[in-house]
């Protein structure tokens, strides 16, 4: 039995939820995609497992371990679908949720509106309890106040409480005392400190951590129980995984405690998997394209490790906690097509989403997509769109985009594929210039990276999008449509720890001995933790940041410090790291102000034992299974269409050309070549132009 | 195609749209990045972009605050003729940088792009630097009256020659300010920003040709052009004449007042500004010289860009604008009258332009904002003596005006900056004080059927002797900002110190306020304008608004009359029993500009105003602030500081004001005048 062990990852989508299945024994992939439920996802799962495992020829007891990803609760958030919370504050401090950050989504437009705030300022009530920045206790509850606030809870169909009070993510207790107090007092409705859920400064974002957690708390409780037993129902004892916003996972129940953990998961799984499949081929730095039918997004990995960022957001609310570093870029399949009144040709921002989707979707869509400029172009055929699933309707989208033509005073009878041929270069266009934006934010030159594209749309825009931003390389990697499935199977399991505080260096050497301290308690609670996360975890590895800034600034640095700074701290160890981080970015060191901690994160990483990826057979000179026309740059061609799963290790199609598969069409324009690696990555570059291998 | 046809297909248009924008944003965001500047990290208070031969912004971020369009970098382009490849220009001075500084602490720099030996346009960027020098820190002050006061003054000249660093500008620009360090670290982010411009235009050169280039930059400004006309259309044809004010200039006690006459025809619009009060011995002018400046446009941009947010920024923008601003005016300060405070007179500015375009069509724009924004700041001695701690604890907020169909934002507002606040627990670790409060200030939004925005109300216990109360910029004590269309006014500013107690007193506008240990500062953000009738606004509306706290109880009745009940609810029948017996006569159908400003306007009506104003500018610039602050106070000797008492109870007679008005004017100006 042990020889058939497997696992197996699934990410559920807006229209199909993924599986992929991992032989552990062979190393074979098994991909499937089943239709996803919205309003029951557990269901989709339970009706894909049974035909993957027949497809992989596995039984329910070989499964070792399920790893699970869903958006169910960031759409709970978008739409404010969550539950009933309210919200104890400090006197005083009932307007944090209106006032927020105090910033509005724009800067000009004087209809802008306030995001809608997830707890109504009545459910917001007042305690006496107030502790100062050093801990000196102002004020207790007032005598029947707590006993009031409970009263006005419970008359309220509330169904979880948050306590915030001011400065806990140092000084817990008063917090702590007033949630035993609540918790006495209200039975079974769960009351939750917003420092025992991430105790960081900044009452804003801690409370929205909090609030999240508990208002998507009760929905993610019962989905989980739900696929447990579905699971479970089908015979599967494997225990299941639920992928993490910080590219990790974590067991069910710490996802069932901390859904918060798990809300931007989707996304990063993918970059964990195109970090994985890039180990093979060389290629240390990359720019993650995700594009599917509706968004398009991006990330970056170096050296292996994909990049994470504090400050990132869940619709309208900021996020602090940290998250893989995945940010939209403009432009979808669905992204619609338009012509502006002074004739001028648009793409987006606005989406055609998956509903009512492109026009040649046939399902009540009137304006063209970036969608059906590759059906109209013959990027994609008709027949195969999802392995042919699902027929597209091509005389729809030829009449949608004849009326762009016309707007945009294209004229011939190939007017419509010329107005789709336009509409593409403009998405490339935008596509290319949010990349090199997005990568200008960080510092770096978009040509020392390759791009990995993946997602339903991202392999049939890569090449026009890598021409145009003048990048080198494109990896598409063997199954770009489940890709998110691919990751959530080859993530270890991990968990972000933080303290925040203000340490002084200037002030002696109780600082770095508290920061020591620190860094030792953490450490204790994140391995007490890890122990109970699962079996099949190896050792427990830790990484630490630290948070610094020069006195009298308001904004802090982000160090990573190694495994001996982290045990045994120094004040000049620490010191120099920030300096030269300062001067990296700022030009400058300042040596006149001293320098202060201010926060401390470690992440915990268990290992789960890796998956050999299969190796590809060497083949070369496969035929192409037919030809079509292809438009582009102003003309027809006559273009060769290879099947990608006839292609072997080796194997070199000189573009253009089209390779297609049953989850997506991969496009190579002419001067480009596709060569096939030793585990299936196409890796498309420039002809006549070496790839350059960055260390 | 309008009459305004691009060169360019309508589809590589589109593309060099996206790409110069995407450069001159590349450009901010390594600013941005690589700056230490609060004002650009927090404020984003600075600007970016890619200028074409004549010194016109073709390609601007969307990031960037659209206060700064177009900033005109021809004077300062000219001013240094002999120009070479690898060369950047740098300067701070409104007066000799032809308009593109506004103020000494916004130090600009322009870099000639260069393909094959030839200019083919310029990148511009610039930073509000925290210390630029001059009389007090950070460089402004509203009490200063001239531009020496301000900070080192830097005429266009070269900050770098050929590539080469120029070490004299370093030695003088270093020695004058408080922060060289900091300051040359952003000189570095600018010239960093810069770079990645050129780069960026090479690379769309190497990608599309120059001369398509060349071509895109006249282009993308006809098409902006034209789709600015297509918004201008929306208004109503014909010319509006507005005014509001600010409660003072803070060394006289006189209102201040903006005068616009906006005229539309057929997508153009004219501004015209001389019926505005002369310039001020105070930081407040604003340095436009005369020209079609974008500090006079903000509202109007605003609403350009909220009918059309798919507009290309650039100078086209301004095209069918024109402005008549003679000089010596508040809106076109005279050398060398000290500006450091310009955006609080734009800020009364762009309130005057909200009600020209009301008076156009009520339909197309909102009641105007809560008219002040406040940085408080607490400066601490410390123990040791030495420089005292600066701390900005809050940048205080009101709230949005209200529109058609809707309510506006509740104590957020984008107006003139849309910067973030400081989280209370960072504050309280690194300031000696404790906020007590921090939250809404009920019933600050002007009722209407649309519930204009309210304010914030931060009350906040300063835990050490000798500390300093900073809070410029407090506006609109007296004046409130007024409702549209039988909307009703916000409430305006208040300031209390120790609130509750005893010793409680009435703040009016602080300079320096000292305070001691125990002792608590309440400020109450002025609320924003209501839109429509509050007696039509649905009883359910002002339920909800109880509920929540943004409106009491106890004000529901007079406001909208509206009856709530102990429990929270509407009493039905209480309601339409007072919604139909409400006395007519205080229902103001257009605007409604509330007690303080009609009492005011009882003697000093429009009329009035032109006459002193006629009158003042004929005489030399030198006694004309001295002649109006004589003329006033003969005519109301008791004019009381903003947010003490009252002028309905000050200027209850008229008649006797306006009598004793007309005899000073003619002392002053001669007979014939002032009979007029």
């Amino acid at each position: 039995m042990a020889k058939h062990r497997c696992r197996i990852g699934i990410d559920v989508g807006g229209t199909f939820t993924d599986f992929v299945l991992a032989n552990m024994a062979t190393g074979e992939l098994t991909r499937y995609k089943e239709p996803s439920v919205p309003a029951d996802p557990s269901k989709s799962v339970e009706r894909g497992l049974p035909p993957l495992m027949e497809l992989a020829g596995v039984e329910p007891e070989n499964v070792e371990l399920i790893v699970h990803g869903t958006t169910l609760l960031v759409n709970a958030i978008i739409q404010r679908k969550g539950a009933k919370v309210a919200l104890v504050v400090s006197k005083g401090h009932r307007g944090i949720l209106e006032i927020g950050r105090a910033r509005l989504a724009n800067s000009y437009d004087f209809t802008v509106q306030k995001e809608e705030p997830l707890v109504k300022r009545n459910l917001i009530y007042e305690t006496e309890s107030r502790t100062m920045a050093d801990g000196t206790i102002i004020g207790r509850p007032a005598r029947g106040e707590l006993k009031a606030v409970a009263e006005q809870i419970k008359a309220q169909d509330i169904e979880a409480v948050t306590i915030l009070l001011l400065h806990s993510y140092a000084h817990p207790e008063m917090e702590q005392l007033v949630a035993a107090d609540l918790r006495k007092r209200l039975g079974k409705i769960p009351v939750t400190e917003s420092a025992h859920i991430w105790p960081e400064r900044r009452e804003f974002e801690r409370s929205l951590i909090a609030i999240m957690n508990a208002y998507v708390n009760p929905l993610m409780t019962a989905y989980l129980n739900l696929l447990t037993k579905r699971v479970e129902g089908l015979n599967i004892k494997a225990p299941i995984y639920i992928t993490a916003n910080n590219g990790g996972t974590l067991s069910i129940d710490t996802a069932r405690d901390r859904p918060i953990d798990t809300i931007l998961s989707g996304p990063a799984s993918g970059v964990v998997a195109a970090t994985e499949a890039a180990a093979v081929t060389g290629n240390k730095r990359l720019i993650t394209v995700d594009m599917g039918g509706t968004s398009c997004d991006m990330a970056v990995t170096q050296g292996g490790e994909p990049e994470y960022t504090t400050q990132t957001h869940v619709g309208d609310f900021p996020l602090v906690l940290p998250v893989v570093n995945v940010s939209a870029i403009g432009a979808g399949g669905g992204s619609i097509v338009w012509v502006d009144p002074q004739g001028v040709l648009k793409v987006g921002p606005q989406s055609a989403g998956a509903d009512p989707g492109p026009v040649c979707y046939d399902q009540g869509g009137t304006q063209p997509t970036v969608t059906d400029c590759y059906l109209l172009t013959g990027f994609i055929h008709p027949d195969h769109f999802l392995g042919g699933r699902m027929h597209l309707d091509r005389k729809g989208a030829n009449k949608a985009l004849e009326e762009i033509a016309k707007k945009i005073g294209i004229k011939g009878p190939d007017r419509a594929v010329k107005a789709a041929e336009a509409a593409l270069q403009v998405t490339t266009a935008i596509m290319s210039t949010e990349l090199y934006k997005g990568l200008a934010q960080r510092g770096e030159d978009p040509r020392d990276f390759a791009l990995m594209a993946y997602g339903g749309a991202g392999p049939t825009q890569g090449n026009l999008l890598a021409q145009e931003a003048r990048l080198t390389q494109i990896i598409v990697p063997p199954a770009p449509s489940v890709f998110c499935a691919m990751g959530a199977i080859l993530a270890d399991v991990k968990r972000d720890y933080v303290r925040s505080n203000h340490l002084k260096f200037a002030e002696g050497k109780q600082a770095i001995k508290d920061l020591a301290t620190i860094f030792r308690t953490l450490e204790k609670d994140a391995k007490a933790w890890i122990k109970t996360e699962g079996k099949l975890l190896g050792k427990a590895e830790f990484t630490a940041t630290v948070d610094m800034r020069y006195a009298g600034q308001a904004f802090d640095l982000q160090v990573i410090i190694d495994d001996k700074l982290r045990s045994k701290p120094t004040v000049e160890g620490l010191s120099e790291l920030f300096h030269i981080e300062h001067e990296k970015i700022y030009g400058f060191r300042d040596l006149e102000s001293g320098v202060e901690v201010t926060t401390e994160r470690v992440q915990v990483t268990g290992k789960i034992p890796p998956i050999t990826l299969p190796k590809l057979k060497r083949k070369k000179g496969t035929k192409a299974a037919e030809r079509r026309k292809v438009f582009y740059e102003g003309k027809f061609r006559n273009v060769p269409i290879y099947h990608r799963n006839e292609l072997g290790a080796g194997e070199v199609i000189k573009g253009p050309a089209i390779i297609e598969q049953s989850d997506c069409t991969i496009v190579i324009i002419p001067k480009w070549s596709a060569k096939v690696d030793g585990i299936g990555n196409l890796l498309i570059t420039a002809d006549g132009k070496k790839t350059k291998k960055k260390k | 195609m309008g009459k305004e046809t691009v060169q360019l297909d309508p589809i590589l248009l589109e593309i060099l749209n996206r790409k110069v924008a995407a450069a001159a944003d590349e450009m901010a965001v390594t600013l941005q990045r690589t700056s230490r500047s609060t004002y650009v990290k927090e404020a984003a208070d600075y600007g970016t972009g890619i200028a074409d031969l004549n010194g016109n912004i073709f390609g601007y971020p969307a990031r960037n605050s659209v206060n700064h369009i177009n900033r005109f970098c021809g004077p300062s382009i000219r001013a240094i003729p002999d120009l070479k490849p690898g060369d950047v220009i740098v300067t701070n001075d409104p007066y000799l940088s032809g308009g593109l500084a506004t103020h000494l602490p916004d130090l600009h720099m322009i870099k000639p792009f260069i393909h094959a030996g030839k200019i083919v346009c310029y990148g511009w960027c610039f930073i509000h630097f925290s210390d630029m020098g001059g009389r007090v820190p950070s460089s402004i002050s509203p009490s200063n009256h001239e531009i020496f006061q301000e900070g080192l003054r830097v005429p266009p000249m070269k900050l770098v020659r050929k590539g080469v660093l120029n070490e004299d500008f370093v030695k003088i620009f270093t020695a004058n300010c408080r922060t060289p360090d900091a300051n040359m670290g952003d000189v570095q982010a600018m010239l960093g920003a810069l770079h990645t411009g050129s780069e960026r235009v090479a690379d769309i050169i190497e990608r599309h040709g120059v001369a398509t280039f060349v071509a895109c930059q006249k282009a993308l400004q006809d098409y902006t052009a034209e789709k600015t006309r297509a918004v201008l259309r929306r208004i109503p044809e014909g010319t509006y004449a507005f005014w509001d004010y600010m409660d003072d200039d803070l060394v006289t006690r006189i209102p201040l007042r903006f005068r616009i006459a906006m005229t539309v025809a057929d997508g153009k619009i004219h501004i015209d500004l001389s019926g505005s009060d002369p310039q001020v011995r105070a930081a407040y002018n604003v340095p436009t010289l005369g020209i079609a400046h974008p500090w006079l446009m903000m509202r109007l941009i605003s609403f350009i860009l909220t009918n059309d947010s798919s507009m290309a920024l650039n100078a086209g923008i301004y095209r069918h604008i024109s402005v008549t601003n003679p000089a010596g005016t508040i809106m076109n300060a005279e050398f060398p009258d000290a500006v450091g405070i310009r955006h609080a007179a734009a800020r009364r500015l762009s309130d005057a332009m909200t009600g020209a375009i009301l008076k156009a069509s009520p339909d197309i724009m909102a009641a105007p904002s809560c008219g002040a924004s406040v940085p408080f700041v607490v400066a601490e001695q410390s123990p040791e003596g030495g420089k005292p701690a600066v701390q900005v604890i809050e940048p205080l907020r009101g709230g949005m005006g209200a529109w058609k169909g809707h309510d506006g934002a509740d104590n957020r507002e984008n107006t003139m900056n849309n910067m973030n606040n400081h989280p209370v627990e960072t504050v309280e670790a690194d300031a000696g004080v404790v906020i007590l409060s921090y939250d809404i200030h009920p019933d600050s939004g002007g009722p209407g059927r649309w519930r204009g925005g309210v304010g914030q109300r931060i009350t906040t216990e300063v835990l050490r002797d000798g500390c300093t109360i900073l809070a410029r910029g407090m506006e609109r004590l007296r004046f409130s900002a007024w409702g549209v269309a039988g909307g009703k006014p916000g409430r305006p500013f208040r300031a209390i110190l120790n609130e509750g107690r005893t010793d409680e007193t009435e703040l009016s506008k602080i300079d320096q306020l000292s305070v001691k240990a125990g002792d608590t500062v309440t400020f109450m953000m002025p609320g924003a304008g209501g839109f429509g009738d509050p007696y039509l606004r649905a009883p359910e509306s002002v339920r909800t608004d109880v509920e929540r706290g943004f409106v009491t109880r106890e004000a529901t009745a007079d406001d909208y009359g509206v009856v709530i009940t102990r429990d929270g609810q509407v009493d039905d029948k209480a309601t339409k029993k007072l919604r139909s017996g409400r006395v007519r006569d205080n229902i103001r159908a257009d605007f409604d500009f509330g007690p303080e400003r009609e009492a005011w306007e009882a003697v000093f009506d429009d009329k009035t105003m032109e006459v002193l104003n006629t009158g003042l500018y004929s005489l030399p610039k030198s006694v004309r602030q001295e002649k109006r602050r004589w003329i006033v106070s003969q005519a109301v000797p008791d004019l009381p500081v903003a947010g003490t008492r009252s002028l309905a109870e000050t200027m209850a007679d008229p008649d006797a004001i306006r009598a004793r008005l007309v005899k000073a004017m003619a002392e002053v100006f001669g007979d014939e005048r002032a009979a007029n």
